[in-house]
Parts: C-alpha cells; structure tokens; sequence
C-alpha cells in the first residue's frame, strides 16, 4: 500500500507540483511519460513520489512521447487509470496517438504544460500544442494557476471516466508562467482527493482475458463516419458531466469552476476572451480600465473542447465589441479562439464587433498595460458600433506595426 | 468489402470504440457475430482442397501449415492414454484454396488434392488417383 | 512452459487465431501466428503492427482473435504491449487482477516495416526496459500490406517497388540487416530465428513455448514468405520457407541471455543459393549474365554468416 501523503492546508508548490500531486492522489495505475521542458518535473515529481513510496502503480519511463502515449493507449485497454504528460514537441510527437486513445474511448488523463512549436525553437509559454490537439477528440480544461492545474487534474479523472464520457482529458497550463511559478495551493488530503475522484470503473479491459476483446480495428467508408460520429456525440454530450463533477469539486473544495468563466462582464460594453495565465493579468487590467471608465469584462472557456459555443454566446449577449485573443500564431486565419467565439456568436444571431489579438508568443511578455491598450481599442468598435480598428493585430510584437484586415 | 446487410448498424448503434468482443458465450467459447470465424472467405476460391480420410494418416502437417485454419479437428484418446489429434474435415467456410495443405500432405498418393470449386466432393474422391497393383 | 510433443497432440491446441481473416491465399504469416498463439495454454494480450496481420485480422465488424488484441499503430506496438504488461503488474500489486486464476503473457506481433524500421525505436526501448513481453517479427522482407516497398529487411538485389530492377538497376543495393543479433545484443534472454514449415514446426513451437516463458523481453524473427511479392505460387510458402534453411539464408537459432548461441538446424548439405533465389520472382533478374556477380556476393555473405554462426557456437560466444 502506497504511504499516505501529510499535506498541509495550504502549499506552496509550483503548476507541475500541483499537476503531479494531483495524479499520485489520483492513484493512477500506470503513468508513462517522456520528460520534456517545462513539464519535466511532473514527471520527476512523480518519480520521487514513487521513490518515497507514495505510489503504488507502475512509472514506464518510455524512450519517447510517441511511445508514452502509445504505452498509455495499451495500458488503459488493459483496463485501470493511466496518466502521463508532455509539452510541446511531445504533444506533437503523440498526436498521432492521441486520435488514437479517444477513439478507442480510453480516459486517459494528460497534464499539458504549454508550450511554444519550433521551428525556430522555443521552450516558453504558448498555446500552440494545445491548438494542435483540439480536433483530436479529447476533452481539453484549462488551468490559471497552479490552484487549477490540481484542481483541473483531479477533476480530468473524474470526468474522463464517467461512463457517459469515456473520453481522454488533457489539463493545460502555461509553461513556466504556471508550471515553474510558485503559489500557495490548497490542496485536498489524499483520502478526500482519492474518494472524489472515486474507484477506477472498467469497460471492455483486455486484462479480463476470459472475456477478450479487440481495439483497434479497421473501419473502412462503411464505418469510419458512423464511428467518428458515434465520438463527435460523446464529446458533445460531455458538458453536463463536466459540470456536475464541477459543482462536486465545488462541495468537497469550496471552489467553483464552470464551462465558461467570466470576470466582470455582466454590465460590459467590451469583453475580452482569452485563456490561461494571461486571463489573470487581464482581470487586473480590466480593474485599471473600469477606473478610467470603460465596461470591460472578461470570458474564458474553461472548457476548450467540447466548445461551449452557447454557453459562450450567452455570456457575451450584452456586449457590443469583443477582443478574442490567441496565444498561437494561427498561420494564415484569424486565431482559433476568435473563429470559434464567432462562430458561437453567429450561430446566435449575435452581431457584436469582432477583433483578434496575437499575443505572447513563446513566453513573450504579456503585461497588464499591453492588455489595457488592447481594451482601450476594443472600447473604440464599441463606441463607434463598427469596426473600427485592425481585425488582427500583434501584442508587444517588436518591429513596424503588423495588422491584417 | 462489404459488410453483410445484416451486420449494418447506425451511427449510435456502433460498438463503443469499435471495440469488438471475441465471444458471445466465452464460457462456452460461442463466438459472436463479430469474429470472423462466422465470416466467409469462400468466393476467394477457384480450386478446393478436397479430403480424403481413408488416405490420411492424421501426421496433421496439414493442420500445421494451414493459414487459414481451417482443418477440423477432433481429439481423440490412444490406447496408451495420449490425446491425438485426428482430422476429420475442412471448413470450407474460412478456406481460400491456396493449395499448402495438399503441397505438405506427405501420404503417397495424397489424401488432400485440388478440384475445381464446381466438383462435387463425392465425385471428386471418385476420381481420386489409384494404388498401381 | 508448454511441452510441445508431437504435432498429433499439438495439433489438438484449440486454435485462438481464426479464419475468416483476409490474409492473402498461402499467407505465412497466419501460419507462423498460429504456432506462436498455440504455444502456450496462458490467457493472452497482443498488440500487433499496423501491416498485413493487423490489416487483415481486424476489419470491422469483424475480428479473427479468440485472444485480447489492439493495434495502434505501425510503429509502436512494442510500446503498447509494454503499457499492457505493465498494467497487469500495477493490478497484479494493488490485488485488482480480472482473473486471479488465470496467468496472462503479452505478444506483440509486426512485420519488418514495423520491426526493423518504423518500430524498431519502440521495440528497442521495450526491450531494454525489460518488460515481460515476447515480440515476433513476421519477417517477409518488404513493406507487403502496402504493395511491396523495401524495407530494412529486404535482401540485396530483391525486386522491390521502391527498388525496383530495371535497365540500369538491379533492385535492392543494400544488404539486409541483421536484426536477430542486434536484438540479441540489447541483452534479451531469450531470442531466435524461425520458420513456417512442417519439417521445422516444432523448431518454431518449441522456441515461442521458451519465448513465452522466458521472463523478460524475448524476440522471435520468423522468416514469413511472401507470395504475393516474392512471387512465388501460394501453395509453395513453406517450401520456400524450407529453402531459406537449407541455402543457409535464414539459418535457425537461438541466442539465450544474449550471448549463449546454438544453431537448432543443420542442413546435412548446405544447398546453393541459387536454390532459393531462383524459386522468386522477387530474383528472377539475378539470373540474367550481367548480374551473376550479385548472387555471387550473396553466396559468399552467406557462407561467411553460416561460418560465423558456426564458429560462435562453438566458441559459445
């Protein structure tokens, strides 16, 4: 039996130390990972816990992500929970296999830690791994702070093994700005963590050889759309389970997450969308913007797939201009959280004004006073009821202004 | 290659994951509608291998190298107590016709030969090749 | 470990890997799964290779596997089967096992595409982390489910359709590699060569028994004749198979913890390689005049790998 963990009520650990506290609490059967920049000490963490004795399932420390995710697909067929985490490189070294898990329906659990694609190379801060993993079929949270990342973690499991679900669930958080940032995180104890998530209920394990099974079988044009369709369904179902394993967590941490978060927007005129760990340098800039006078507010999906298009419609119904901002270079569109906050938009007969910020691209700085002059433009659309400014403009970019339209 | 009609489902009626199980009854070892032993690959035939027990000294080469699994078997009990296994057909359900099975048939005339699909089995031992006397 | 006696008694091993696939007439890789499958009386999981076995074996609705299968993908199913195993070790701790009465034992299955070149990074790293798994490669020289492209396994001077022979080229340039030693060289315990054939049957089941109860990471390599790219008629596959022994140019053995090397089969006369190569289509332009000096080297990269067979034998090196 694995030792019990002493926690304090309140740690002090960084994004990785929180995401692999989660997933020793978790319990988890098999873990197998490559280690890769900024996630590597998820993966160290829970290498030491396992030292310590704190772990009782299998550590394959695989010779790559490929391998790792691979390793987490067969284990999770054998039937029992598996985890693992990556970065960057990593995610787009497994991509192929991440099609893989969620077809096959494995709830696999993988803590993402941000980061930027070469080439050229870089190992900061941004969300391109996650964009390159958005029409893979998992279920993708995401996390502000280290608070979140375990808070995020913990729910994943829960959600991912519902058997309404059964889908794979990645938590993403940003590198180093989250990861390798230290703050105080009130974590669960073991018992209490372990008990919410709950016992780990199989479906179709291979390991139950008396009853064997095959994944992984060819669908040729009479079955790939009905299977894919048969997938799409889950994914979209998903949200209800999501939020009633939010308002669980909500009843055992006091803490409470949604399909969609919101900060001041119930009176806005302008609203900025964006994710991760720029959402909390945007709430102070909002704060500074409402004392000079403009109604801002914020939204982020919590949730990025499934998208909760209606949900966010909803929320942004009142708003007269909006600034969706991406932390990926989209490569010839406008960013992927702009297309899908206007397709919700559309989808509702909404019209508010649409603009899309690029910003901090591999770890680039992104400070409260770049977020202002953002929604000080955005208030110009609104003020104006068209679009007045650039529909696609670059966040503290250095060089001659660069603007699509 | 198709699908039989009535193995056809809907979008929501699909296996979960694709997953497909082995047995109906794996107690029993009754194979379910999914195993490919209910399948037939017999229109990949124009020749079939065509038995003949009287020849066959059950040495079970046949068995061994068969790819497609198809020579049936029935244990039975030798004096000495030892299991054996002694042929007693060929599903013609699962076999292709490539022809091995008659290839590494060691009897001296064999007891496995090739017809045509169309031959009937009781006229094909009718025509099997004689001893010389 | 099973005792494979005879064929009559192996012969009444109730088959766990069914017709009704879509392996082509005279496949020798059903032939080779078989024996393996049938070698032990232990429940099963297997992972298998994107390539013909998995291609053929698994078409939806349908599966030809009384045994827990998967396949992901073509270059990764040492990886998977290691995620298996080690899922049964992590239950087998925590007391959560599905069948406490039943032993299970893993098998991977690939072919060279997925084995020598595609997999060969996830067999590798399976390998040396000594999962307790055995791994068979269905070794038929060329990258067949897809129309016959070369691979790292295909021999010198092979008609290929990426090396294909024409006015100023002979086919394959480049020798085959050696991957039986190079797996043997990762320290396995246990690792062998083997063949789909009525004369050698038992070398092959004798070799999976051992693989499969061998703890640790085993490795098979099965020469798996190709009909359709070798071509030669789908009746003649294990005869094809048999020359491979006799030409010495699959020679049978078996290499334990690594170094300890036994030959399993001597040809009481070695045959020439022409005896081989001239039996496939695969060769047929090695014949013309202008190509002599190919089979020539091919005689000679045999004669020196049967020697050195030999001579580490006997060494027992």
């Amino acid at each position: 039996m694995a030792l019990k963990y002493e926690l304090k009520q309140k740690e002090v650990w960084d994004g990785n130390m929180a995401a692999a506290h989660a997933l020793r609490q978790a319990q988890v059967d098999v873990v197998a990972a490559y280690p890769i920049t900024p996630s590597t000490p998820i993966v160290q963490n829970y290498a030491q816990f396992l030292a310590d004795g704190y772990v009782d399932g299998e550590f394959v420390m695989v010779e790559s992500e490929h391998s790792a995710m691979s390793a987490c697909v067969g284990a999770a067929a054998a039937g029992g929970r598996v985890a693992t985490a990556t970065s960057s490189q990593g995610y787009a070294l497994m991509v192929e296999v991440l099609y893989q898990a969620s077809g096959m329906r494995l709830p696999i659990v993988m803590t993402v830690v941000n980061r930027a694609l070469a080439s050229p190379l870089n190992i900061h801060g941004d969300h391109s791994d996650l964009y390159l993993g958005r029409d893979a079929g998992w279920i993708h949270l995401i996390a502000n702070n280290p608070q979140e990342a375990y808070d995020m973690t913990l729910c994943a499991f829960k959600i991912g093994e519902d058997e309404r679900v059964r889908l794979p669930v990645t938590t993403n958080q940003d590198g180093f700005l989250v990861s390798h940032t230290a703050q105080v995180v009130k974590p669960l104890d073991d018992d209490t963590a372990y008990k919410f998530i709950g016992e780990y209920k199989p479906k179709y394990p291979m390991l139950d050889t008396k009853n064997p099974v095959t994944y992984g079988a060819q669908t040729e044009e009479e079955w790939h759309f009905e299977h894919k369709a048969n997938q799409h369904k889950a994914l979209m179902d998903s949200p209800a389970v999501i939020k009633e394993v939010f308002d669980e967590f909500e009843k055992v941490s006091g803490r409470k997450y949604n399909l969609v978060e919101t900060y001041k927007l119930d009176d806005a005129d302008v609203a900025l969308v964006l994710m991760g760990s720029a959402y909390e340098t945007a709430m102070l800039a909002v704060d500074k913007a409402r004392e000079e006078g403009i109604k801002v507010g914020l939204l982020m999906p919590r949730v990025f797939r499934p998208f909760p298009y209606n949900e966010v419609a909803q929320k942004l119904k009142n708003v007269k201009a909006i600034a969706a901002l991406d932390r990926s270079m989209p490569m010839g569109t406008t960013g992927a959280l702009y297309n899908e906050v206007a397709g919700a938009l559309a989808a509702n007969g909404q019209s508010a004004i649409m603009t899309n910020y690029i910003y901090g691209l591999g770890g680039r700085d992104t400070t409260v006073e770049h977020i202002l002059e953002v929604i000080r433009e955005t208030e110009k659309n609104a003020k104006a009821g068209k679009r007045v400014t650039d529909l696609q403009g670059f966040i503290n970019l250095r060089g001659p202004k660069l603007s699509f339209n | 290659m198709a699908t039989p009609k009535e193995m056809l489902t809907d979008w929501d009626k699909v296996q979960f994951g694709a997953v497909l199980p082995a047995f109906e009854d794996p107690e029993h070892k009754k194979r379910s509608k999914f195993h490919s032993y209910n399948y037939s690959v017999a229109d990949w035939r124009v020749e079939k291998p065509v038995f003949n027990r009287e020849l066959c000294i059950d040495c079970d080469f046949c068995w061994v190298s068969c790819p497609d699994s198809c020579f049936i078997v029935e244990e039975v009990v030798t004096k000495r107590g030892k299991k054996q296994a002694k042929i007693v057909g060929i599903n013609y359900n699962l076999c292709k016709g490539c022809g091995v099975c008659v290839e590494v048939c060691p009897t001296p005339i064999k007891s496995l030969l090739m017809f045509p699909e169309y031959v009937d089995n009781e006229e094909a031992l009718k025509q099997w090749p004689k001893k010389d006397k | 470990m099973k005792k494979i006696g005879s064929l009559k008694e192996f012969a009444c091993t109730p088959d766990r890997f069914q017709g009704g696939h879509r392996l082509c007439p005279g496949c020798a890789h059903s032939m080779i799964v078989r024996e393996v499958v049938n070698a032990t009386d232990d429940d099963l999981v297997i992972s298998t290779a994107t390539g013909c076995l998995e291609v053929c074996s698994a078409i939806y609705p349908y599966t030809s596997w009384d045994v827990s299968w998967i396949h992901v993908g073509f270059e990764n199913a040492a990886a998977t089967i290691s995620g298996a195993e080690a899922m049964y070790k992590a239950l087998s701790r925590k007391n959560k096992l599905y069948n406490e009465d039943r032993r299970v034992k893993f098998v991977a299955f690939g072919g060279d595409g997925g084995t020598y070149d595609i997999g060969f990074q996830s067999l590798s790293g399976a390998a040396e982390r000594g999962h307790d798994f055995l791994y068979v490669c269905l070794d038929n020289e060329n990258y067949a489910n897809t129309g016959g492209q070369r691979s790292s396994a295909t021999p010198l001077g092979a008609h290929t359709s990426t090396t294909p022979r024409g006015r100023v080229s002979y086919g394959k340039k480049q020798k085959k590699k050696d991957l039986t030693m190079i797996m043997a060289a990762h320290g396995c315990p246990y690792v062998a060569t083997a063949i789909p054939s009525t004369k050698h049957w038992k070398d092959l089941a004798t070799k999976a028994a051992k693989a499969i109860s061998t703890v640790g990471p085993t490795f098979i390599n099965a020469l798996s004749p190709c009909t359709t790219e070798w071509k030669f008629k789908p009746e003649e596959t294990t005869e094809i198979a048999d020359l491979a022994v006799e030409t010495c140019a699959f020679p049978l053995y078996e290499i334990e913890d690594g170094h300890k090397l036994k030959i399993t089969y001597r040809p009481k006369v070695k045959l020439p390689i022409e005896d081989y190569l001239s039996r496939q289509g695969r060769f047929s332009h090695l014949f013309k005049p202008e190509n002599k000096w190919i089979i020539e080297e091919w005689q000679k990269q045999v004669d020196e790998y049967w020697d050195y067979l030999q001579r580490r034998e006997e060494a027992g090196v």
